[in-house]
C-alpha cells in the first residue's frame, strides 16, 4: 500500500537550471586548469627538439626528445635478448627504489612521530633533542652517506638508513610544533569530562597534531625522494637512482634523463596521493 | 510556595542528599609570583546547598570566572579551602563544566563528541546509543548525530557542549558565561532549556554571567561580586516560580523586572 505524496505548488516549482552564462566561467577555469600545464609541456618539448636539432651541443650533452623516448622504450622492454637496463626493466627499478623509500621513510616517519609526541609534551626532552635534530636536518644526505657505508657496508642497510635519517627530521619537527600548540582549552575540556592523561594524548593531542604531522610526512617523503639518487650511489643497481648513476658512468644521457623523469613523475603522483590522503584523513584542518 | 526548605523537583537520577553542595571557606586566589601578584578573588565565604541554582554576577574582571575555575578544580586557592560534596574538587570527577566557547573536538562528529564524554564517564558501550539519544533530546538536538561540529550553528554547538557536560551525571553543573557569544534569540532559548534541564534533574548549578537579566531568569539565588578582588557584594534569594512556567510571561512579569533592575544596580555599584 502506498500513498502518493502530494506536493504543494511551491514544492513543485522546478529548480531553475543554470544558465549557460553562469556556467561558462567555470568551464573556462577548467580549460585553463588543464590547458596551461599541457601547453607549457608541449612548448617545452618543442624548444627541446629545436635545441637538439640545432646541433649547438653534441648529442651526448643534449639528446633529442625522440632519443629519450627510444631509451624509455628500451629500458621498459626486452629487446635483442637484453632485458630493460642491466637486466631489470624501468618499472622494476622504480619498484625496488619505492620499496626502499617505503621502508626507509616509513621507519624515519614512525620515529619522528614518536619523538615529536615526546618532545612536544615533555619540555626537557625537547631542549635535549632539538639541537641534534636541527643539526641533522642541515646536513646534506651525501655528507653522512660515506659514514653509513663504513658502518653498514654496501647492501640494503646503508640505503634504508640514509632514507630513514633523511625523512626523520621534518616529521619530528612538525609533530613537536603541533603537539606543543594543541589548544589548552581542548585539553581542559577533556579533563573536565574525566579524561585520564593517556585519554588526553590519544583523543585530543594526537588528532589535534595530525594535520601538521601529515604535512611533515609529505615533506619527509619529498626529502627521501630527493635523497634517492644519493642513497643508491654505491651498489644501487637494481634501483632507479642506481640506474641513473650507472648510465651517467657510460655517458648514456638518454637513460639518465629517463631515470630523472621517472623519479620526478612518480614523486608527483605520490605527493598527489598524500595530499588526497591528507584531505580525507583530516577534514577538520583549519576548523579547530 | 517556597522552594527553599523542600525540594519540589523530581530528580531523574539518584543523588545522595548532600551531593553537589559547594562550600568556600575564606577563599582567596592570587595570580603571579613574588612581588607582582594580583589578587583576583577573595576573601570569599560561600555555601551552595544541594539543588540550588546559584548565579554569580559581576562586571568583567571581577574574578567570577576564577571562582568557577576554583570550584571546578582547575585552580587551587591561594588561601582557604574549596569543597564540593564534602571533598576537594577534581576536574572530571565532581562537576560537569560548560565553558564560554563550546570547546568541541572538531575531529569528531556530534555523536563522537557525546560518545567520548560517555566513555570518560565510565558508561558501558552497550548503553551509549540510548544515553546519547537521551542527552541530545534533552538539549533539542535530535537528528544531528552525524553532523560535523563546524557545520552546526554556534547555538547548536553550545547545546552539544551542554549535553556533553551532562553525560557524567555529576551532581554539580558549572557554566561559565556559556551564552555570551550567542544572538539574543538563541540566548533566550538556551536559557529556557538550561532552566528546564536543571529543574528536571535537581542538579546544583553555579552559573557565571555579567547579565542581570540572565541571572534573574536562571537563578534561585544571585550573588553579586565586587570588582578586583572579587568579594560578595550582594546575596539575594530569588523566589520566581520554577517548573512549568511560560518563559515569556515570566520575563514580562513585574517581579522579574523589579529584581532585574535591583541586580543591575547592584552590579553597577559593585563595579564602581
Amino acid at each position: 500500500m502506498s500513498t502518493t505524496p502530494r506536493l504543494s505548488p511551491a514544492e513543485t516549482i522546478p529548480v531553475p537550471e543554470k544558465t549557460p552564462a553562469s556556467r561558462r566561467p567555470r568551464v573556462a577555469a577548467r580549460v585553463r586548469h588543464v590547458a596551461l600545464p599541457l601547453g607549457s609541456l608541449l612548448l617545452f618539448l618543442a624548444l627541446w627538439q629545436l635545441l637538439a636539432a640545432s646541433g649547438t651541443w653534441s648529442r651526448t650533452l643534449v639528446p633529442s626528445p625522440s632519443a629519450v623516448w627510444d631509451a624509455f622504450i628500451d629500458v621498459s622492454t626486452t629487446h635483442d635478448g637484453t632485458r630493460g637496463y642491466n637486466g631489470t626493466t624501468l618499472v622494476e627499478h622504480l619498484g625496488i627504489s619505492l620499496r626502499r623509500i617505503l621502508i626507509g621513510a616509513g621507519i624515519g616517519i614512525a620515529a619522528g612521530v614518536v619523538l615529536g609526541l615526546l618532545m612536544g609534551t615533555v619540555g626537557w626532552l625537547r631542549s635535549l633533542f632539538e639541537p641534534w635534530i636541527t643539526f641533522l636536518r642541515t646536513l646534506p644526505p651525501l655528507a653522512y652517506f660515506s659514514l653509513l657505508i663504513i658502518w653498514l657496508g654496501i647492501n640494503e642497510e646503508p640505503k634504508i638508513t640514509l632514507l630513514a635519517v633523511a625523512a626523520f627530521p621534518p616529521v619530528a619537527v612538525s609533530t613537536t610544533t603541533a603537539v606543543a600548540a594543541v589548544p589548552k582549552s581542548l585539553i581542559e575540556a577533556a579533563r573536565a569530562l574525566g579524561a585520564s592523561r593517556w585519554d588526553v594524548v590519544r583523543d585530543v593531542v594526537a588528532p589535534s597534531a595530525l594535520p601538521e604531522t601529515l604535512t611533515g610526512v609529505r615533506l619527509a617523503v619529498g626529502v627521501a625522494y630527493s635523497s634517492l639518487v644519493a642513497a643508491e650511489l654505491v651498489n644501487g643497481l637494481p634501483g632507479i637512482g642506481g640506474m641513473v648513476k650507472d648510465a651517467a658512468n657510460y655517458n648514456n644521457t638518454p637513460v639518465v634523463l629517463v631515470g630523472i623523469i621517472a623519479i620526478g613523475v612518480s614523486g608527483l603522483i605520490i605527493d598527489g596521493l598524500l595530499l588526497r590522503l591528507e584531505r580525507v584523513a583530516v577534514p577538520w584542518r583549519g576548523r579547530a | 510556595m517556597s522552594s527553599s526548605d523542600t525540594t519540589t523537583t523530581v530528580p531523574d537520577t539518584e543523588h545522595p542528599a548532600r551531593a553537589g553542595a559547594v562550600r568556600l571557606d575564606r577563599v582567596t586566589h592570587r595570580y603571579g609570583r613574588g612581588g607582582e601578584t594580583v589578587t583576583a578573588v577573595g576573601p570569599v565565604d560561600l555555601t551552595v546547598p544541594a539543588g540550588e541554582f546559584l548565579v554569580l554576577v559581576g562586571a568583567s574582571g571581577c574574578g567570577k570566572s576564577t571562582l568557577l575555575r576554583l570550584i571546578a578544580g582547575f585552580e587551587q586557592p591561594t588561601h582557604g579551602s574549596v569543597q564540593v560534596s564534602g571533598a576537594a574538587p577534581r576536574p572530571g570527577g565532581t562537576a560537569g563544566v560548560v565553558f564560554q566557547t563550546p570547546r568541541l573536538f572538531p575531529w569528531r562528529t556530534v555523536r563522537g563528541n557525546i560518545d567520548l564524554a560517555l566513555r570518560y564517564a565510565g558508561v558501558e558501550r552497550a548503553q551509549w546509543p540510548l544515553r546519547r539519544a537521551e542527552l541530545l533530546a534533552r538539549v533539542g538536538l535530535e537528528g544531528t548525530e552525524r553532523r560535523r561540529v563546524w557545520e552546526i550553528s554556534g547555538g547548536q554547538q553550545q547545546r552539544v557542549a551542554i549535553a556533553r557536560a551532562l553525560a557524567a551525571e555529576n551532581p554539580l553543573f558549572l557554566l561559565d558565561e556559556p551564552f555570551a557569544a550567542l544572538d539574543a534569540l538563541t540566548r533566550e532559548r538556551l536559557q529556557e532549556d538550561v532552566r528546564r534541564v536543571t529543574a528536571q534533574t535537581g542538579r546544583t548549578s553555579v552559573f557565571v554571567t555579567h547579565s542581570a537579566d540572565e541571572a534573574v531568569f536562571l537563578g534561585t539565588r544571585i550573588v553579586v561580586l565586587t570588582k578586583s578582588p572579587g568579594t560578595v557584594a550582594l546575596d539575594l534569594p530569588i523566589d520566581l516560580p520554577r517548573g512549568d512556567v511560560d518563559a515569556e510571561e515570566l520575563r514580562e512579569s513585574k517581579e522579574f523586572n523589579e529584581l532585574r533592575v535591583r541586580v543591575a544596580h547592584a552590579v553597577k555599584s559593585a563595579a564602581a
